[in-house]
Parts: structure tokens; sequence; C-alpha cells
């Protein structure tokens, strides 16, 4: 293990600066808003923001001094050594619960940012629950090595998050998934639930297939379920071309999201927008999250096989799954998150013991609604807590 | 009135193509991975180093002026103003020639005209085969064509505008050629203008619903095995079509900013839809300049997607088809076939040839063989022989 801080050389800066000061940006048509994409005006201020007002080492610097940063190797199973970036900040005072938190695409640890401070330095308040926080950057993301070869698929993402918490001694511990989180943590608590993983929370709840359930039965869903799943279907009709190339052709992209920095602001910035509710992001704060990936150790390119490796794999989001995990559940519902499937759909995923409903918020719930997102996880592994004490020694209050 | 056209890429555009290259960035690439994720690294890498050391974009662009003279005219199109359309047009050398307007697709463009216009222009040198005029229009947002300005510029205005060109240049009566995007705007104009202007129409893809009373245990090996390859298309060939058609903006900050994004995005389909097609390096990078290189740019080509799928009218839409005479080539290859049970759901075939070569792009990959299939179709003794009036292809 070494402790890692963040240091994008100098001449990387500078050639990111070259890129970007020639620029070539496509025409839009008229008032064609956000219909065809990210609008133009908007990714014109970004790159002129990133070009010359955007101060990367200032961000890099906050970054270190927030977030205690290692890198481990880590064995997985026929793909050799990956050197791990992660995140891991201890909780302040009693025994944290050690809790995964696992991020998604376009995420990264920077997601984790804002939750980190409120899981483990607690409110003050000794009702609450404090936890030891692992954010891992996934193979292929962030600081983390990519790995070499086809196939590294959720297996291997679920082995080599559950062999980090492992190595840093945490033989039990719970996790909190979005986006690929939600499906990594979900194969974590099926191959090592019980036993190491003893409950999991996540916030994108999609499974099974919605086209191969009977339409007949949703006449008796609830209008919130079937505002979800219209959701769901509205996203496959209209928002999921960038799934459907990732998951075919991910190396085709890959040329332009390595050779454009503008082309992969665009890419990632989309998404930011259209699937938050309404967050008011800041220039910077967009640069950063797309710095991360521009920056990242294998390239923007490592980051869409996973779409690819899952596919193939027959594992893309809202396959049926075999083997639901036992292990308690905890979900959290935003109501701009992409979609979610019925109550009656629920037993498909896992073993429900938590559920909480907001009314604001979207996809990215950690960066969105961080006190939201926290609050749940304090009253699902709280005193009075569905899932209070699941980690052995290690409930989240003194003694 | 028309402009002669001849393609004048700029030097400071040439050099800032140059400079962009080789301030290239490529990604990595998985070990044995083949075609499978997309476009090999090795073949791009060795595109790019070609692109910006030995490729020569002047000589190209002489050779293409001498080859296929060019105009420029203004267009009226209802709702959008006048666009400048751009386009090749070569009379037959003798004869009346059968007035023929070529429509590309997309990554297509007018170079695929290149190798059938003298073909179909000069004839065989038989007296018994036709020669035909040929007009291979650079549709708005493609080659050097002004692109539309606002939205809504669907299938009905690309068949207004390439309407509106063959009118423009004398033919009250023609014919159409058309695959790809081609083949819908052909066969939309078949149905707008059949029969008054459009008179016959060939395609070499054909595509409709399948009809109310289908008997799939009526299919041949082969039409199995064609519907087959269209579902393996949808299944892991069309992301390209899902993003066209839903965010295309946002694709198309990469597709400008990067000709390596570009090359990559074009050269996949040009190996992956052709049938075995011994592309040149050269070739390739002909093709995708004339992309880079294009009056609106990249990004504008792909916006049709997005409109027609806007629009009502995205493919499988239930429509009645055109009641001219059409005629279809089968190239092996080709993305989609329809078992013949579909055919009535397309149009009044009177024509069919099917070929043990080829695939999407088959003017540039078997010109004879496309050129072949046209002559029979409107030579004598072919099924639509004189449907131009005054214009049968003969002296």
């Amino acid at each position: 293990m070494s402790s890692y801080k963040i240091y994008i050389p100098p001449t990387t800066l500078s050639t990111l600066k070259s890129r970007l000061e020639n620029a070539v940006f496509p025409d839009e048509l008229d008032d064609s808003g956000w219909a065809y994409g990210a609008p133009l005006a908007d990714i014109k201020r970004l790159v002129a923001r990133w070009r010359d007002g955007f101060d990367w080492r200032h961000e890099e610097q906050k970054l270190n001094a927030e977030l205690p940063q290692f890198t481990r190797d880590i064995e997985v199973d026929g793909f050799g050594t990956l050197n791990i970036h992660y995140v891991h900040k201890k909780s302040e005072g009693g025994l944290g619960i050690p809790l995964l938190f696992v991020h998604g695409w376009p995420g990264s640890f920077l997601e984790s940012r804002k939750i980190i401070l409120l899981l483990t330095a607690g409110s003050g308040d000794a009702r609450l629950p404090v936890f030891d926080v692992v954010a891992l950057s996934l193979p292929g993301f962030g600081f983390s090595e990519g790995p070499n070869k086809t196939g590294f698929s959720f297996t291997q993402y679920a082995e080599v998050s559950h062999k980090l918490m492992l190595a840093l001694g945490y033989t039990e511990y719970v996790t909190q998934g979005g986006d690929w989180g939600a499906s990594i943590t979900k194969e974590i608590a099926r191959r090592y639930g019980g036993e190491h993983s003893k409950a999991w929370h996540i916030n994108l709840i999609l499974a099974g297939s919605p086209e191969t359930q009977d339409p007949s039965s949703y006449t008796a869903f609830e209008a919130i379920e079937k505002d979800g799943l219209a959701r769901f279907q509205e996203y496959k009709r209209s928002g999921n071309g960038y799934y459907r190339i990732q998951a075919t052709k991910p190396q085709t992209l890959g040329y332009s999201l390595a050779d454009s920095p503008v082309g992969l602001l665009a890419w990632i910035y989309e998404k930011l927008v259209i699937w938050t509710d309404a967050y008011p992001w800041t220039d910077d704060e967009v640069l950063t999250w797309v710095s991360i990936y521009w920056f990242s150790r294998a390239g923007p390119a490592a980051s869409l096989r996973i779409y690819y490796e899952v596919e193939h794999a027959g594992q893309e989001v809202g396959s049926t799954n075999f083997h639901i995990p036992t292990i308690p559940l905890g979900f959290s519902h935003f109501p701009k998150e992409l979609g979610r499937i019925p109550k009656a759909w629920y037993h498909l995923i896992g073993n429900v013991v938590f559920e909480v409903e907001h009314d604001s918020g979207g996809h990215f719930a950690a960066h969105e609604k961080p006190e939201l997102l926290v609050g749940d996880l304090q009253k699902m592994f709280g005193k009075s807590g569905p899932a209070f004490g699941v980690v052995l020694g290690r409930n989240g209050y003194d003694g | 009135m028309s402009d002669s056209f001849k393609i004048a890429v700029s030097s400071t555009a040439l050099s800032a193509l140059k400079s962009r290259i080789e301030s290239a960035t490529f990604p990595d690439e998985l070990d044995d991975a083949g075609w499978a994720y997309g476009v090999p690294l090795a073949d791009m890498k060795r595109l790019v180093a070609r692109w910006r050391d030995g490729f020569d974009w002047r000589q190209e662009e002489q050779k293409l002026n001498n080859e296929l003279p060019q105009f420029t005219r203004d267009i009226e199109v209802d709702g959008f103003g006048s666009l400048n359309v751009h386009y090749v047009y070569k009379k037959s050398d003798t004869g009346a020639g059968i007035p023929l307007l070529f429509v590309h697709g997309w990554p297509g463009s007018f170079l695929e005209s290149r190798k059938i216009i003298p073909l179909l222009t000069k004839g065989s040198g038989d007296s018994q085969c036709p020669v035909f005029d040929v007009v291979a229009i650079s549709l708005p947002g493609f080659g050097f064509s002004e692109a539309p300005k606002k939205k809504g510029f669907s299938l009905s205005q690309y068949v207004e505008v390439s309407h509106k060109l063959m009118i423009a240049l004398g033919y009250t009566e023609y014919v159409t050629q058309g695959g790809d995007f081609g083949s819908r705007v052909t066969a939309e104009i078949a149905r707008r203008y059949g029969g008054t202007h459009s008179k016959a129409w060939h395609t070499n893809v054909l595509f409709s619903l399948p009809p109310e009373n289908d008997d799939p245990s009526i299919y041949t090996a082969s039409e199995k095995e064609g519907l087959a390859r269209w579902q393996e298309f949808q299944r892991s060939g069309s992301g390209y079509f899902q993003l066209h058609s839903t965010k295309p903006q946002t694709l198309g900050y990469s597709l400008a900013d990067s000709p390596v994004g570009l090359l990559a995005w074009i050269y996949e389909k040009l190996v992956s839809w052709s049938d075995n097609y011994p592309w040149t390096d050269d070739e390739v990078l002909t093709w995708v300049s004339i992309y880079w290189f294009s009056r609106a740019g990249p990004a504008a080509s792909i916006r049709f997607y997005y409109e027609v799928a806007h629009s009502g009218q995205a493919l499988g839409t239930k429509s009645s088809p055109p009641t001219i005479p059409m005629g279809c080539s089968l190239f092996p290859k080709e993305l989609i076939r329809i078992p013949k049970s579909w055919y009535p759901g397309v149009g009044d075939v009177v024509f069919e040839a099917e070929h043990d070569k080829g695939g999407h792009f088959a003017a540039h990959e078997q010109p004879e063989l496309l050129v072949g299939d046209l002559r029979k179709m409107f030579g004598k003794g072919g099924p639509v022989y004189g449907v131009v009036t005054g214009r049968d292809g003969y002296n």
C-alpha cells in the first residue's frame, strides 16, 4: 500500500491547454436547446473556462487535502495484479462501520467527496452511527490501472472491491452504490454476502426486464411506480444512445474521447445535467469532474469498456438475475433517477429491509443530495435501524 | 442558376488538419481485441500516420475535380429558405441519356458516384446498352452543400430539394438510384412525385414491415439468414444509429474537434459494412476527408437521423408503398435483407438481381454489377425501358 497524492505533471497540463486553444466547434441548429444534446453555448463557455480560468492545481490540492488517498496492488483471477487507487477515511470517533462506496459512469471516487465528511465525522449527535469509508476508483477509472485483457466484468469488479476491503482489515463491511456501483455491489452481495458483505444500499433500483413482464399487470401499480417504469422506458427510447455505443463499439468511440477534451467534456457534461435534478453545477465543478476522466491513469476510453463487458457477459442493466442475494438491502429513491421498478419486483434485486422516498435529487445522489443520502445510511445502520450492528464489533458507536 | 464548382480546400484548412493530426492522442487497446470492440488501434495508427505524412489531399482533390463535373445552385426549400446545393452532373456521351438521380446516405457522399458515373454515361460501347445522364447530389449537410439552420429538416425536405434539383436541371421526368438513407429518400420521392416526375426507382437496400398475414414458415434459408443478420445488426451494430437519432449534437463535438475520432467513426463502417472490400488507406482518407472538409462540418451530417426519428418517419413506420416500378439489387453483405413476401410493402418490384458478392456501399464496391443491373432494368428488353419520355438511353 502506498499513500497517494494526485499530481498531474505540468507537461500534461500544458498539452491540455494547447488542445483547448485549438478547439474546433460544430455549429448548432437554431433554438435546439438541449434536444439534440449539450448546447453549444454551454460547451463554448466551459471550454473557455477550462482553457483560461480553471485552476487544476488548486482543485488538485483541495482534493488531496480533503481525501486521504492510497494505492495498492490487488490480484484479480485471470487478470494479474492491478494497482488500485482509493480514498480511505476512518471515522473520527467510535467504531466506524466499514462502508465501501462504489461509483459508476461517468462518476468516480470524486462522488464520495461530500458524503465522506458526513459519514466519518458524524453529526455530533451521539445517536447517529459513524462509518469508515472506502471509495475505490474502479479499474479503468480515476487513478486505478485498467485491465489489459478482455472479459473484465461484474465478477472481477466485485472481486477487486472485496479484496480491497479485506486488505484494509475489514473482514466484514457494508456497501453503497449507484449507477454501475449498484450492480457491482449486488455482485458483491451475491458472492460475498453473509460472510463478508453484511448489508448493502443502492440508489439505482432497476431489475428484471420490463419488456418481459406482462404489461397488463402495470395497471395495478401505484402512480409513482408507473412513473418510474415510464421514465425508464423513455430513457431506453431517447436517452440510452451512449449506452448502446459503449456496449458495442467502445473502442471506436474511445478514439474521440481520448483525442478531444472538448468531445469528452460534452459527452460527460450532457449526463451531469440531464441526469440530475436541476443541480446547480458550477463550471469548475464540471471541469474538475471531467478532468478526472481526461487525466485518468487508463485514459477515458478505458472507462467505457465496462458496458461492453457487461453486455457480453449477459449481465446488462435490467437483465434477469439469478441467485438473489439475501443480506439486508436498503433503497433510497430519488425522483430524477433514470427509472425505478415497482415494489412487486423488489424480490428480483434482494431482501429489502429499508426504503426511503425523497422528493428531490437525481442519479448522482451522493453529489446532489449528500445530507439526504447520508441521513438514509445513518437511519438504516443506526441504533433503531434494520441493519444496526450487522458488522461484528463495529456498530458505528463508541464501545 | 448553377455555378460551376471545383473542390478547393484552403491551405489554412489543410495545415490546421495536419497540425491536429500531429498532436493526436490515442487510447490504449485490450489484448487480442481484434475488431470486437471497434476499430483496432493498429489500423488507426497506420491511417493517421498516412494522413499526417503521405496522403496528398491536393492530388485527390484534383483527381475528383477532373473526373466529376461539379456545380452548386440555390434551391428553395419550404420553411427553410434557400440552400446552396452541391452536386455532380454528367451527361451521357451520346444519345438521350436517361436522367438518373443518385442519392447517397451516411457515411457516404457524392464520392460514391465516382465509379459508376463513367460506366453509366459512356455506356459499354455496345449499342444495346442504354446510357444515362447522372446527377449525384450532396444532400444538405453533406459534402459541399449547405446545411439547414433550422430544426425539422427531415425526409420530406431531402425529397423536396432532390426533386427540385432535377426539375431545375430540366428533367421533368427522371429515375433514381439510392442506398442507405438514399434509399429512404428515393422511396419517398417515388411516393410523392411518382408517375408525374419520378418514373421508376432502383435501390440496393429494401426495407418494409412484414405483411399482415406473414407466414415465417415459408421463408427460405437465405431469407432467414438475412433476417438474422438484421437482428444481429440491431443488437450489436446499431449503437451509432441510436446515438445519432437521439444526441447528435453531443457526439458532434467529438467529430468536429477530432479528425482521429471522425476517422474511426466512419472507417469502422467502411470496413464492417462492405464485403471484404480492399480499401486502400488513401481511399479511406479521401472518403473521410470529404467529411472533415465538408461545408457544414461533420456534426451536421448526422442530424437527419434525429429529424427522421422525430418526424414520425422512423424506419418501420407504416406507410403506403410507392406505385411506380422499382428495381432492386441484392448484395450479400447488405445490412438488411427482407423476405420476398414482404416486397409488396416496399413497392412494385419489376426487377430484381441477386449477387454473390458486395455489401452496403454497392456503387463503390461493385460498380460494374450495379451498373449492369441498371442497364438491364432500363435497357431495351428491360421491364422499364422507355419509362422517361423522349429519353430512352439510346440515340
